[in-house]
């Protein structure tokens, strides 16, 4: 994801990585940028499993193989 | 002149002095140049101190001393002077090698960009964002049209009088036909607030909020500010915590920890208490002066007159250095409509799960507290508190809730407006009150855990008492001056 704020590219291990010394850390469900501090919510599960489906099926199309 | 003697950089003349100066007191032997050692001492950097300390002994404090008063002479200001210095080298050797012809587009993100920075054009330009993003589609759209709906069409006309009647119906006891429905039932008052006034508001609120954050205006915004946030003791990178605090100050406190200066923690975490109001109680608020443009003009500029004052005056009061702010801006875009949706969405979901239960529980204690006698006897008590800024005392329920949760106590004003009980000018100051009033629970919790009890209490008594005052004054002021809003 990108940062809305300093515009870093970063995921969401180093963003944990950032909450470091937050005694909400891992808990207030947010994404913490690991240059500036800026916070931004994570996209949905489901959205990320459409994603995954979506690029499965796609993937398996462009090498040809039938889903 | 041999390559490696070239200057690469010149430094404002007190540094360049101060780096001769220290130079030539260094005895020791070191893995880099003289020059680079003095600049480091003088950027404070605290591993080279240690070891230049150990290196020179007695020469140590000579050198201090240089230090101190360059960094006295810069008003503590000596990263920002070296950082723009080399930014001015690098700039002026990449404009020597790189010819840039920039397709139409990004040469007008480029202007636009500029435009967005420079405060003669910025701040007309932030006043138009505030203007159509905030009062007209929050205000306007989000706070008239949609909580017209859902409150009036939706809940009033239908689901209350169906609930009520159910209720009546079906459960014989008068205590759990309170405690489900009528005045401040579970359904009647904390769903309906949470659905029907705070969840469209803060869902308009969040929509702007997405478009404004994915077009990169963000960083802009704070460099913009950078130069008047000085003034507070803050610098630009605080237009995070700022930023954040209008979505939610509990959080925008913990972020307050990127600050570099404790100092800056402490004002910024001030200022967040007292003067920035969260979504959902800004979105209730312009909903309360929606159609009344002079009163939110008066709200504002009382608003940002008072986190001008108070930030100063917490600057001066905890005298310290400078906060340096340095970034590099980001390219300008156009918003993409999914990540606009898809923030907004997210948001609005995480908002409603965190809000409808302790709406429910507002509802339940409030219950509790009318069945045994508490919650009036409070309100009687808070009553000449609020009357003494020239509102009705029905306006203490409004404010004791408001602790409880800003966006419930907000949204109590904005039920006591629509049956009637506000004029224009009780209005704005009962508006300016509850935005400078103090915390909410779970921020003042937060404030004790980050800053520490003593600072967090100190803030507490000190905003309750500014948030009456300063309302006392605006009431006062506005009827002298016989202002109808």
């Amino acid at each position: 994801m990108r940062c809305d704020f300093c515009g870093l590219e970063f995921n969401e291990e180093e963003a944990r990585r950032a909450c470091g010394g937050c005694p909400l850390a891992g808990m207030c469900g947010r994404l913490r940028c690991p240059r500036c501090g800026y916070e931004a919510l994570p996209e949905p599960k489901w959205l990320k499993m459409l994603r995954s489906w979506g690029g499965k099926i796609l993937a398996g199309y462009r090498a040809g193989v039938r889903i | 002149m041999g390559a490696s003697q070239v200057k690469a950089v010149t430094y404002p003349e007190p540094v360049e002095e101060a780096l001769a100066e220290i130079a030539v007191l260094l005895k020791g032997s070191y893995r880099v140049s003289p020059q680079a050692v003095a600049l480091l001492l003088l950027q404070e950097d605290p591993e080279i101190h240690a070891l230049v300390k150990d290196r020179e002994g007695a020469g140590y404090g000579k050198i201090a001393e240089i230090v101190s008063r360059v960094r006295e002479t810069l008003r503590g200001a000596v990263d920002e002077a070296v950082l723009q210095a080399r930014q001015g080298r690098i700039a002026a050797l990449a404009a020597a090698v790189v010819t840039e012809s920039p397709p139409g587009s990004a040469a007008v993100a480029d202007r636009l960009s500029r435009l967005m920075m420079n405060p003669w054009t910025g701040l007309p330009l932030l006043a138009l964002v505030l203007y159509f993003g905030l009062y007209k589609f929050v205000g306007g759209f989000g706070a008239g049209v949609v909580v017209d709906f859902l409150e009036s069409t939706l809940f009033d006309a239908h689901i209350i009088p169906w609930v009520n009647r159910l209720v009546d119906g079906h459960i014989p006891w008068p205590a759990v036909q309170e405690l489900l429905a009528h005045d401040y039932g579970i359904i009647t008052l904390g769903l309906r607030y949470a659905v029907a006034i705070v969840l469209p508001i803060v869902g308009t609120f969040f929509f702007v909020f997405a478009i404004i954050e994915d077009s990169g205006y963000l960083p802009r915004l704070a460099m913009l500010v950078d130069r008047f946030f000085k003034q507070i003791g803050l610098s630009g990178r605080a237009v995070i915590p700022m930023t954040l605090g209008f979505g939610c100050d509990t959080m925008a406190t913990l972020v307050s920890r990127i600050l570099e200066t404790r100092r800056e923690r402490i004002i910024a975490t001030l200022l967040l208490t007292l003067a920035i109001p969260c979504s959902a109680q800004l979105g209730v608020i312009l909903a309360l002066l929606a159609g009344r443009p002079l009163a939110v003009l008066v709200w504002a500029g009382f608003i940002a007159l008072v986190f001008l004052f108070v930030g100063w005056l917490a600057a001066q009061l905890l005298p310290d250095e400078r906060p340096t702010f340095y970034m590099e801006v980001p390219p300008l875009r156009l918003p993409r409509l999914a990540n606009v949706l898809l923030k907004t969405y997210t948001r609005m979901r995480m908002y409603f799960i965190e809000v409808l239960p302790l709406f429910v529980l507002a509802s339940v204690l409030i219950w509790l507290g009318e069945l045994t006698g508490i919650f009036a006897a409070l309100v009687r008590a808070f009553a000449p508190v609020v009357q003494a800024i020239g509102l009705p005392p029905e306006a203490a329920v409004a404010f004791l809730f408001g602790f409880f949760r800003r966006d419930y106590g907000a949204a109590g004003l904005y039920d006591l407006y629509t049956a009637g009980k506000f004029d224009g000018v009780q209005l704005v100051v009962a508006a300016a009150t509850l935005t400078l009033f103090v915390p909410c629970i779970a921020q003042f919790i937060v404030a004790i855990k980050e800053r520490g009890a003593g600072v967090a209490f100190g803030m507490f008594f000190f905003v309750l008492v500014f948030a009456f005052g300063a309302g006392y004054v605006l009431h006062a002021i506005l009827r002298l001056l016989g202002v109808t809003l």
